[in-house]
C-alpha cells in the first residue's frame, strides 16, 4: 500500500531537503499548493521514497525559494504553474512566457486568481468583461 | 541558413495541440522550445465544487485515452483519506481494465508512430488489433472511452464467468498478432533507419528532468510505480519492466511492444485467479474526511498522480492533478537538438505525449 508522510518544514529547508532527495536518487513527484481553510498557503514538496511520498509542507509563505538548480524542469515546470495559478513567487525562476494561461487571461482575469478566487466570482467577472 | 520552423499547435502528425519552436540551421534542429496550455480546461478548479461521485465523471474526461487512469488514481486517493479498504474483487477488476486500457494506448501510440514514419501498412495492422481490445474494453464497461468502471471503494462492474472466459480467449488470440508486430517492429528496414539514433534521451538527462514511464524506461531508467510503490492488487502479479538503454526513438517503441506481453500476463493472472466476494462497497455517497493524500498510478504512459484534499465535507477542497507528459513534455527539446527538422514530428510524438492530460 502506498504511504503519505507529511512533514511540516520551514521555507529555509526547501533547498537543502531538495539536495538531499536528488543525491539519494529520489523522484520529485510534484509541488503542489492549495489555500488551507484557515486562508493561508500550503505549498508541498512530493519526493517517492518508495513506496511512500514524503510530503514536505511550508505553510503561510508565497515568496518561496526554486528548486530548479536541483531538479531542472521537473521542478520549474509546477513551479510556473504554482506562479500562474496562485501567484507564488519562486526566487530566481524564469516566468517570463506563458505555461498554461493564454496571455490575456494572466493580463485581466490574473497570474495568481485562478485558483484564489471562488469559482463563482470568477464566472461573474468573466460575464462582466464579455458584456 | 538559420530558419525559425513553428510546428502547431495544430499539426497533421500529432492529432492534440502543442506549438513548437523550431530553431535550425538548414535542416538541422539547432535548439526547440516547447509551449503547452492550449487545452486549459480548468478541471481542478471545477474539482473544487463537485462531490466524490461527481468528481471520478469529471476526472475520467481529463484525458480521452487513460480516463481509467484518472478516475482510478482519484479514488484511490479519496480511499487512502477515508481509510477505505477497497474488496479485493473490485480491485481485480480495477487493474484489468487498467492494464486492457495501457494495451489499447501503446497499440494505438504504434500505429501512430508506424504511420508518422509512413509505414501506413503497419500503422493498420497494429489499429486492426487494437480494435480487438477495444471491443473488450466496451464488452467489459460498455464504453470505449469514458469506461466509468471505478466509484469510490470498488468497481462499477463486474466480471460473470462467461466475459471472464471471453476475456481469457482475447489474451490467446492477441499473442499470434503481438508476436507479429513486435516481429516487425525489431526487424523492419523502415522503421529502423527512420527511429534508430534519432531523438536520444540519454539516462542522466531523463533522471535530472524527471522523465517518467515508457519514455524513462527506453533511456535505461527502471522505474514503475506497480513496481516501486505496489498499489491496488499490483502486489498479486508476476510481471516484468522491460528496460533499454538506447534512449531513442526504436527504444520507445521496442519498450511500449514488449509492455504489451507484460500487460497481457497481468489481465490472464488477475482473470485466472478473480476473488469471490462484493465489487464494492455500496453507492452512498461519502464524506471526503478531513486529510490530504497523494495516490501514484502506473498509467500508459506513466506515473500519475492525484493529490485530494478533504475538508470533511462532501466536496473536495483541492485536487491536483498530474500526469506523465507534465514530466515528458520538457525532454522534448533536448531529444530534438542535433536532429533533422523531417524527424521532429516523430521525435515529439515519441514521448506518447497527452496535451489533453497535461493541460487538464
Amino acid at each position: 500500500m502506498q504511504e503519505y508522510r507529511k512533514i511540516i518544514i520551514q521555507k529555509e529547508q526547501i533547498v537543502p531537503i531538495a539536495e538531499k532527495m536528488r543525491r539519494e536518487g529520489r523522484y520529485l513527484v510534484m509541488i503542489h499548493a492549495f489555500i488551507d481553510k484557515d486562508g493561508q498557503m500550503d505549498v508541498s514538496w512530493d519526493y517517492a521514497v518508495d513506496p511512500a511520498v514524503e510530503s514536505y509542507h511550508v505553510l503561510g509563505e508565497t515568496e518561496l525559494p526554486s528548486i530548479g538548480g536541483i531538479y531542472d524542469t521537473a521542478a520549474t515546470w509546477p513551479e510556473r504553474e504554482l506562479n500562474e495559478l496562485f501567484g507564488i513567487n519562486f526566487e530566481g525562476l524564469d516566468t517570463s512566457k506563458r505555461l498554461f494561461l493564454p496571455e490575456d487571461m494572466l493580463e485581466t482575469q490574473g497570474r495568481g486568481q485562478i485558483m484564489v478566487t471562488p469559482l463563482s466570482e470568477l464566472v461573474e467577472k468573466n460575464r462582466k468583461e464579455e458584456a | 541558413m538559420s530558419y525559425i520552423v513553428p510546428v502547431g499547435p495544430y499539426h497533421p502528425a500529432l492529432e492534440e495541440p502543442i506549438h513548437a519552436r523550431l530553431y535550425t540551421e538548414g535542416e538541422v534542429i539547432k535548439d526547440a522550445e516547447v509551449f503547452v496550455g492550449y487545452n486549459h480546461r480548468g478541471i481542478e478548479k471545477l474539482a473544487t465544487e463537485r462531490n466524490a461521485i461527481q468528481t471520478l465523471v469529471l476526472v475520467e474526461r481529463v484525458c480521452g485515452i487513460c480516463s481509467h487512469s484518472h478516475a482510478f488514481t482519484y479514488a484511490m486517493a479519496v480511499e487512502a483519506i477515508n481509510g477505505v479498504e477497497v474488496p479485493k474483487r473490485g480491485e481485480y477488476i480495477r487493474v484489468i481494465t487498467a492494464e486492457l486500457e495501457r494495451l489499447h494506448s501503446h497499440f494505438l501510440w504504434l500505429g501512430i508512430a508506424c504511420h508518422i514514419i509512413g509505414h501506413d501498412s503497419m500503422f493498420m495492422h497494429i489499429w486492426d488489433e487494437r480494435e480487438l481490445v477495444m471491443d473488450l474494453l466496451e464488452k467489459m464497461t460498455g464504453n470505449r472511452v469514458n469506461y466509468a468502471m471505478v466509484t469510490i471503494g470498488g468497481a462499477r462492474r463486474d466480471i460473470s464467468d462467461e466475459l471472464r472466459r471471453e476475456l481469457l480467449a482475447a489474451c490467446d488470440k492477441l499473442k499470434a498478432p503481438m508476436d507479429r508486430i513486435v516481429e516487425i517492429a525489431l526487424t523492419d528496414r523502415t522503421i529502423a533507419l527512420r527511429t534508430k539514433g534519432v531523438g536520444v534521451l540519454k539516462r542522466e538527462d531523463a533522471l535530472r528532468m524527471g522523465a517518467v514511464g515508457p519514455h524513462a524506461r527506453a533511456s535505461g531508467v527502471k522505474i514503475d510505480v506497480r513496481k516501486d510503490a505496489p498499489y491496488s492488487s499490483y502486489g498479486d502479479f508476476d510481471f516484468d519492466v522491460p528496460v533499454v538503454d538506447s534512449g531513442d526513438v526504436f527504444a520507445r517503441v521496442v519498450v511500449r511492444a514488449l509492455e504489451c506481453y507484460e500487460s497481457i500476463k497481468i489481465i490472464r493472472q488477475a482473470l485466472e485467479n478473480l476473488p469471490e466476494g462484493p465489487i464494492n462497497l455500496g453507492s452512498k455517497l461519502i464524506k471526503i474526511k478531513e486529510g490530504q493524500s497523494v495516490a501514484r498510478h502506473e498509467a500508459p504512459r506513466g506515473q500519475l498522480s492525484h493529490m485530494v484534499v478533504g475538508d470533511g465535507g462532501f466536496h473536495n477542497h483541492r485536487v491536483s492533478i498530474h500526469v506523465p507528459s507534465y514530466k515528458n513534455t520538457p525532454t522534448v527539446p533536448f531529444m530534438l537538438r542535433g536532429n533533422t527538422v523531417a524527424d521532429g514530428g516523430l521525435i515529439i510524438a515519441s514521448i506518447d505525449p497527452c496535451f489533453s492530460c497535461l493541460d487538464r
